[in-house]
């Protein structure tokens, strides 16, 4: 509750006012307050993109790759990939086991994905090497 | 909504420059028959995998539309192959 509106009620309470009259002044401040804005709206400046550059230098020349994916196409695979069958997914599985990687692929929710897509705006990777220079970023 | 132009440029290593524009609707008109079909034989095989074939198409639809403003630039020395998704 604002300062004006407690000082409208206090007015009412005190019999200074009458309760039409705390309605109407209420209307009133309802009226001058700004709109305020809707809550999905997404903050200025938010990354729209995922950008690779890799700088390397090969024998024959300078390499240059430079990659800008759009961070809604992320948000279009996580959800593609919700739709993968649980067998799949055991045989994944049980791959990633033989190579040495016990990950359980079916304990990943999509919702989690979406989330780690979402924080994606915070991240820089940067690798540096004597011939090869790659930066991930979002912009 | 979905990507309108696809723009291929190569540069070659003897200076030559090409630049190709790919006005996406007009070939998926083109191309329409054998897209009907291929959603056909991905709807089959949604069901025998036990998938939704209205999500997996509708996640496909997704994919698609957000290739815009996808791009690819690769350099090596004086060759080049640039593409963009507008």
């Amino acid at each position: 509750m604002n300062e004006q509106r407690r000082d409208i009620l206090q007015m009412l309470t005190e019999g200074k006012i009458t309760a039409e009259e705390a309605d109407q002044l209420i209307g009133a401040l309802d009226r001058d307050q700004p709109a305020s804005p809707p809550a999905d709206a997404r903050p200025k400046g938010r990354p729209k993109y995922l950008r690779v550059v890799v700088d390397a230098t090969e024998d024959d020349g300078p390499v240059r790759v430079n990659v800008r994916v759009p961070l809604q196409l992320l948000r279009a695979g996580v959800r593609l990939a919700s739709l993968i069958p649980p067998q799949a997914l055991g045989h994944a599985n049980v791959g990633m086991q033989n190579a040495g990687v016990p990950f359980d692929l079916s304990q990943l929710k999509p919702e989690q994905l979406e989330e780690l897509v979402e924080h994606l705006d915070d991240m820089t990777v940067e690798v540096d090497q004597r011939d090869a220079k790659v930066r991930v970023f979002c912009e | 909504m979905m990507p309108q132009l696809v723009t291929v440029r190569i540069h070659t290593g003897n200076g030559r420059k090409h630049r190709f524009w790919v006005p996406v609707l007009p070939i998926a008109l083109v191309f329409s028959p054998l897209l009907i079909l291929a959603a056909v034989v991905a709807a089959i095989a949604c069901l025998i995998y036990h998938i939704n074939p209205f999500r997996a198409l509708g996640g496909m639809w997704r994919l698609f539309t957000a290739l815009r403003g996808s791009r690819v630039d690769v350099e090596h020395g004086r060759s080049a192959v640039l593409v963009t998704i507008s």
